[in-house]
C-alpha cells in the first residue's frame, strides 16, 4: 500500500574539519604509497615522479571526498584521468612493441593479444561449454603483452567485482572516462527527451553478442561493435572486411562516446550499449553497497534522475525508494539532491540512518580498488608522457 | 542492532578486507584459480598441439594434429606446420612433408625465407594426397590458410578438403 510520505527539510551539513578529514584520508593515503612503493624503486626517473603524482593525486581526490561529503565531484577527475591515460600508455606499449595499433595475425597465433575485461561475458559459455576460450591470447601470465594473461584480467575482475560489484563501471573501467569527461564539458543537454526503452541496449547487445560468439566461436563483441578498439587497437585492415570492422568502430567511438555525451550529458555508451556493463548489474545483486533513496525526504524533485549519467532512476524506482539494478554507483544522484534524500545504503541495516557510514565502507573498499588497478593504469599513461616530453 | 543490521555490516567489513586482502592474495588466487581450470585458447588460433616433428638437416619441421573449426565458424579444417629456427633455414625452401604419418609426403610445401624479418611471406603447396588443399602464392588469407613468421619459426597452415 503507497503512504504518503512526510517531507524532511533538507540537512545542512558544514564541511569536515581539515585534522578529521586528515585522519580519515590516512588509511588510504598509506594504502597509496604501499602500492605505488615499486614505482618508486625502479630507476626510471619518469615512472618515479609519475608514482609520485598519481599517489598524491588519489590522496588529494580522497582527502577532498572527506573535506566534502562529495563522491562524484572528485571521483570523476580521477575517472575521467583513467579514461585518457589509459590509451596513452596503452598505445606507446603497442607501438613500441609491434610498430602499430593494428593485431597482426602473427601476434593472435602467438597468444600476444592484450586481453581486456570487455570479452568476459562473451567467453563463459563457450568456455563452460568446450573448455575453450574464445580469444587470441594467452591464458597463463607471462605471454600477454602486459604480462598478465587471460587468467589474470579474470583474477581480478573477479576480485573487484566482490568487491564493488558494478562499481566496476565508476571505480575500475578503463574506458568509460572518455565519455563521462565528455559529457562533463556542455553546461546543459542540448538532448533531453531520451526514450527509457534504450536501457534494455546493453541486455539486447549483450545477449546478442553472447549468443554469437557462442555460435561463431569468436570475440564477436571485439571483432565487430568494441568503440574503444578506436582508442586501443583494432583489427589490421588487411582486406575489405577489416576496412569495415574498423569503420564501425570509429563510428560507434564517435556516436557513442564523443557525440551523444555531448548532447545529453551522459555516459550513453555504458548506458545504451555497453555489454559487459548489462553483465557487471548482475552482480549489483551480490553487491552489499547500493544507493537508496530516502522518501521521508524526498520531494521528489527528479534531480537525481536527471544527474544519473546511466539512466538508472526512474520516476517508479524513486517512488519505491531505490536504483535499477544498472546503478553504477558514481554518487551522481547524492551528490545532486538538495534534500539529502539519495544516500548510500548497506544493505540489510536502516535506510538513511547512517547513510555516512555506509559511504566510507564503500570508499575505503572501492578506493582501494581504484589506487590498485586504475592508479596503476594513470601512473603508467603518466611515466609515458613525462618519458616523452620532458 | 537488528541481525539483519549485524549481517549488513559484517558483509561490508569483510568487503573492505577483501579490498585489502586483493592484490597480496585475492588477485593470485583467484588467478591461478582460472588457470587450473584446464581451459584453452581455440586451436583455430594457437594451432592445435603439435604431435611430431621430423628433423630434416638443420632445421626441423613441428607437425601439429589437424584442427576442426566448430559448427558455424566461418575457418576451414586445416593442418599447421613449423618451420624452426629461421636462422637455420635454406634461402628457398621446398620439403615434402609427410603430415599424416604414414610414411608417404602428403605435401610439397615451397616459399622464400627474406633476410628481413617483415617482409610478407608467400607459399605454393602442392598437394600429393587430395585430402590437402593445393596453394597458390598465399600469404595471410584466413587462420587457415596462412604462411606468418612467429618468433622463430615460420607456419603454415594448409586446409584441409572436406570428405
Amino acid at each position: 500500500m503507497a503512504t504518503e510520505a512526510r517531507i524532511l527539510p533538507p540537512r545542512v551539513i558544514a564541511p569536515r574539519t581539515i585534522g578529521r578529514s586528515v585522519l580519515l584520508t590516512l588509511p588510504i593515503a598509506l594504502w597509496s604509497l604501499l602500492i605505488f612503493s615499486n614505482s618508486f624503486r625502479q630507476p626510471s626517473r619518469s615512472v618515479q615522479i609519475a608514482g609520485l603524482l598519481t599517489a598524491v593525486f588519489m590522496m588529494a581526490l580522497f582527502f577532498m571526498m572527506m573535506r566534502t561529503w562529495s563522491t562524484y565531484r572528485w571521483r570523476r577527475w580521477f575517472f575521467v584521468a583513467l579514461g585518457i591515460l589509459f590509451p596513452v600508455g596503452f598505445i606507446h606499449t603497442v607501438m613500441v612493441m609491434r610498430g602499430t595499433m593494428g593485431i597482426p595475425m602473427e601476434e593472435m597465433i602467438a597468444g600476444r593479444t592484450p586481453f581486456c575485461f570487455m570479452p568476459i561475458p562473451l567467453l563463459i559459455l563457450p568456455a563452460a561449454l568446450t573448455r575453450t576460450v574464445v580469444f587470441p591470447g594467452s591464458i597463463l601470465p607471462g605471454a600477454g603483452m602486459s604480462g598478465g594473461g587471460i587468467a589474470a584480467m579474470f583474477g581480478l575482475w573477479l576480485a573487484i567485482t566482490l568487491v564493488v560489484g558494478k562499481g566496476w563501471c565508476s571505480y575500475a573501467c578503463f574506458f568509460g572516462g572518455i565519455e563521462e569527461g565528455v559529457a562533463s564539458v556542455p553546461k546543459l543537454a542540448k538532448l533531453r527527451k531520451i526514450d527509457p526503452r534504450w536501457r534494455y541496449g546493453p541486455w539486447a547487445v549483450l545477449l546478442a553478442m553472447v549468443l554469437l560468439s557462442l555460435a561463431l566461436f569468436e570475440p564477436a563483441y571485439c571483432m565487430w561493435l568494441c568503440p574503444f578498439k578506436a582508442v586501443s587497437e583494432y583489427v589490421a585492415a588487411r582486406n575489405t572486411l577489416g576496412l569495415i570492422q574498423n569503420g564501425i568502430f570509429i563510428a560507434l567511438f564517435a556516436g557513442l562516446v564523443i557525440v551523444l555525451p555531448w548532447l545529453t550529458k551522459k555516459r550513453t555508451q555504458c548506458a545504451f550499449f555497453c555489454p559487459f556493463g548489462a553483465f557487471q548489474s548482475i552482480f549489483n545483486k551480490t553487491s552489499v553497497f547500493e544507493v537508496k533513496i530516502d522518501r521521508t525526504r524526498c520531494s521528489p524533485c527528479v534531480l537525481c534522475q536527471n544527474a544519473c549519467p546511466t539512466m538508472s532512476l526512474t520516476e517508479e524506482s524513486i517512488a519505491q525508494g531505490n536504483t535499477l539494478m544498472s546503478c553504477m554507483k558514481c554518487g551522481a544522484c547524492v551528490d545532486v539532491c538538495p534534500k539529502h534524500a539519495a544516500v548510500w545504503h548497506i544493505k540489510g541495516t536502516e535506510v538513511a540512518v547512517k547513510p555516512e557510514r555506509a559511504r566510507l565502507m564503500l570508499l575505503y573498499a572501492a578506493w582501494a580498488m581504484a589506487v590498485m588497478f586504475g592508479g596503476t593504469i594513470i601512473a603508467q599513461g603518466l611515466a609515458t608522457l613525462l618519458h616523452v616530453f620532458i | 542492532m537488528k541481525i539483519r543490521e549485524k549481517l549488513g555490516y559484517t558483509a561490508a567489513g569483510l568487503t573492505v578486507l577483501a579490498a585489502v586482502l586483493t592484490p597480496f592474495v585475492l588477485l593470485g588466487r583467484f588467478t591461478k584459480g582460472v588457470a587450473a581450470l584446464g581451459l584453452h585458447v581455440d586451436e583455430v588460433y594457437s594451432g592445435g598441439p603439435k604431435v611430431r616433428t621430423v628433423k630434416t638437416g638443420a632445421y626441423s619441421i613441428d607437425i601439429h594434429r589437424p584442427v576442426s573449426p566448430h559448427l558455424l565458424q566461418s575457418e576451414k579444417p586445416f593442418v599447421q606446420l613449423d618451420w624452426r629456427p629461421v636462422s637455420a633455414l635454406p634461402v628457398h625452401v621446398s620439403d615434402a612433408v609427410d603430415v599424416d604419418g604414414d610414411g608417404r609426403p602428403d605435401v610439397r610445401v615451397s616459399f622464400d625465407v627474406p633476410k628481413d624479418a617483415k617482409t610478407p611471406l608467400r607459399v605454393n603447396v602442392e598437394a600429393l594426397n587430395p585430402h590437402y588443399e593445393a596453394m597458390v602464392n598465399v600469404g595471410k588469407e584466413r587462420f587457415s590458410k596462412l604462411i606468418v613468421r612467429v618468433d622463430d619459426a615460420i607456419l603454415v597452415r594448409v586446409p584441409l578438403v572436406a570428405q
